[in-house]
């Protein structure tokens, strides 16, 4: 594979989500010898490369406006969540950090069961357990479309929680979350 | 030590947990042999888990009274999920980075348990002349290499010299001192009970390493004050990996270890003492000098990984943004539990990974549904000759018929033969007839074949009933339910 490919697909991978160093090492490595390339190309329409070499991923984001400057047209699009796929986002992205506090090395992985007691002291009390666990079910699916948990392989109802949620899932992001649903809380109350 | 000390320690120190444990032997075995014995490191777990398989067949034939009722019944992932429990903690189970299979590593606690019971065995003879000498020489070392004096050093210097001249007069004179084989049994004993604790004493190394490491982070999460101050702390604190005893003095023994010339220097003298007439030499300890290199090896490689993260972990920016994100989370849950009888119909908006590209003319353009034409008026038909027998040739099997003679003969939950059935109803309509007892599908009858026995069902063909044919088929039997 010459250069100008390696390049062109890099570009494309990017474009098709996450570039992980574990899962893709080609494109890792193209993207560790002409980075600056990428970048490039990306410059040009507003999209901004960037490549966390310690937790090992590469993703396109946009590139936040500059006053004085014209922003072009968003390309990232943005997508509203379900307010269950949201509340689970937020558990996960506890649980990655209370993964790191305490030091242990590797990926976290927690399986179904686990999930669904994340979730569970926040589903309105239902004597269906059945549904609540569907619902889980549910939620688990989204997340793993939108590729913040990853099927581990080998091993059936165990979710990998990508390091990629803590880019995704930034203190900007929870910031407006938590303002939403407080004020929606105290709406709930007043009534 | 103190009763109540003791007291925690048998309860709550898994070495100790594990001794006392009802399946001990089954644990310290097969952990033992496959990880202690073979220094294994992590390993990935359906390694594991076919030796443990092995194993387990090896000592349920051994121990068992009856195959039926083996002494170990569960399955290997299942014992390995036990021992990893918390509440066991004879093995580490972990996700490694770049690795989909979870890996299993067996923990300080096992290695202690199981040395501890490997000394139960007892030695021919215990050896006592070459530990004292090496007591004296670590005396000396700790006495002189604490002496600041150089006087004194010289002192000591030069007696050392005078030593080694007399042991080259006395060469020279002819005299050369030789170990007896006591002499070397005793020495070889103690290199090789020194030898196997250093390989034991890494994973322990590793083991203190990540309780540093958690001490350190948990300081980080629950630090109030400034930056510098924690920085400051966690210095002075010794709990800094590097700069702590456990840290310099392994450092000290890897660099120690990873010249060329002591790998060298090993490799000789391990190869001379493996060729010594008067010991029995164990061949693992052969090249236990490479195992001293890989365990430390993995030992710095955890060092390397968890400095790296914690460094990470102190990041300015992940410092702050940890700290907000924890906040953020605990208003959130907060909130969550507020409004939990009513959930809210909103949610994050979070971009969407990667840039979606959908080209127009990617996809297929607009094809019109071929539309199916149908006539409804017949064309007229001549008076041509048509094949009708065709129609009246097909022969139709009535199955409810057939269910019926069964039930008609056979009382409810009980069994006949297919061939009295059909000498009570005899066959109308041939082989057809008796491919359809066969292929009943009635909820309440069951058709079972038993082909180690033949049957002769005898019919007259239904195209003339003079002829009698004969069908041969394997022994049939109804029931009713």
């Amino acid at each position: 594979m010459n250069d100008e490919h390696a390049l062109g697909a890099a570009i494309i991978r990017l474009m098709q989500g996450v570039v992980y160093r574990e899962h893709d090492e080609s494109t890792w490595q193209t993207l560790q010898r002409s980075g600056a390339g990428v970048r490039d190309h990306f410059a040009t329409i507003g999209v901004e490369l960037v490549i966390d070499e310690i937790e090992g991923y590469a993703y396109l984001k946009s590139r936040p406006e500059i006053e004085g400057e014209d922003t072009l047209p968003r390309l990232v699009r943005r997508r509203a969540l379900t307010y269950n796929v949201s509340l689970l986002l937020v558990l996960l992205r506890k649980r990655l950090l209370e993964f790191e506090t305490s030091g242990t090395e590797g990926r976290l992985v927690l399986s179904r069961e686990e999930i669904v007691e994340l979730l569970r002291t926040f589903q309105p009390d239902s004597s269906n357990e059945a549904r609540t666990v569907d619902q889980a079910d549910r939620t688990i699916a989204k997340t793993v479309e939108l590729g913040f948990l990853g099927a581990v392989r080998g091993a059936r109802d165990q979710w990998e929680v990508r390091r990629i949620l803590k880019a995704y899932v930034d203190a900007q992001t929870l910031a407006d979350f938590a303002g939403k649903l407080r004020e929606y809380a105290g709406e709930v109350a007043d009534e | 030590m103190e009763y109540g000390e003791i007291e925690s320690l048998r309860e709550r120190q898994a070495a100790w947990r594990l001794l006392r444990a009802g399946n001990v032997s089954l644990v310290l075995s097969f952990l033992g042999e496959f990880f202690v014995e073979a220094n294994r490191g992590a390993t990935p777990a359906s390694e594991v888990v076919a030796a443990l398989d092995d194993h387990l067949y090896v000592v349920n034939a051994a121990v068992s009274d009856r195959e039926a009722d083996p002494r170990f019944p569960k399955s290997p992932r299942a014992y390995l999920d036990d021992w990893a429990a918390t509440d066991a903690g004879y093995l580490r189970r972990f996700y490694p980075a770049g690795d989909e299979e979870v890996h299993y590593e067996v923990t300080a606690a096992l290695e202690k348990a199981y040395s501890w019971v490997t000394t139960l065995r007892g030695r021919s003879f215990v050896g006592t002349e070459s530990r004292l000498h090496t007591v004296v020489e670590l005396l000396r070392q700790i006495v002189h290499g604490t002496d600041d004096d150089p006087r004194a050093r010289l002192v000591e210097l030069r007696r050392r010299r005078d030593e080694i001249d007399a042991q080259i007069l006395a060469v020279e004179a002819g005299e050369v001192p030789v170990l007896d084989a006591t002499g070397v049994r005793d020495r070889y004993q103690q290199f090789a009970a020194t030898a196997r604790d250093l390989l034991a004493d890494f994973r322990e190394v590793e083991e203190n390493f990540r309780l540093l490491d958690r001490a350190a982070r948990e300081k980080i999460a629950g630090w109030d004050g400034s930056k510098g101050e924690l920085l400051a702390d966690l210095v002075g604190s010794r709990s800094d990996i590097a700069g702590s005893d456990q840290g310099r003095s392994f450092q000290a023994f890897y660099d120690f270890l990873l010249s060329d010339s002591r790998q060298e220097e090993l490799s000789v003298l391990l190869g001379k003492v493996a060729g010594l007439d008067e010991i029995d030499a164990d061949v693992r300890l052969r090249t236990i000098h490479h195992d001293w290199s890989e365990a430390a090896e993995r030992a710095q490689r955890t060092v390397r990984q968890i400095s790296e993260q914690l460094r990470r972990f102190l990041d300015d920016q992940v410092w702050l943004e940890n700290r907000r994100v924890l906040e953020l989370v605990r208003a959130v849950e907060t909130a969550a539990l507020a409004v939990r009888p009513a959930p809210p119909d909103f949610g994050m908006h979070v971009d969407q990974p990667g840039i979606d590209i959908v080209l127009p003319f990617e996809r297929p353009l607009y094809d019109p549904p071929a539309a199916a034409e149908v006539r409804s008026t017949m064309p007229e038909l001549g008076d041509e000759d048509l094949a009708a027998d065709l129609l009246f040739a097909q022969s139709f099997v009535d199955a409810a018929r057939l269910a019926a003679n069964i039930r008609a003969v056979v009382p409810e939950r009980a069994t006949a033969l297919l061939s009295d059935i059909i000498a009570m109803y005899p066959v109308e309509q041939g082989a057809a007839e008796i491919v359809g007892y066969l292929a009943l599908t009635d909820a309440d009858l069951s058709v079972e074949m038993d082909e180690s026995e033949e049957t002769l069902v005898e019919y007259a063909d239904p195209n003339d009933p003079a002829i009698r044919r004969r069908a041969r088929l394997p022994k049939v039997t109804v029931s009713r339910r």
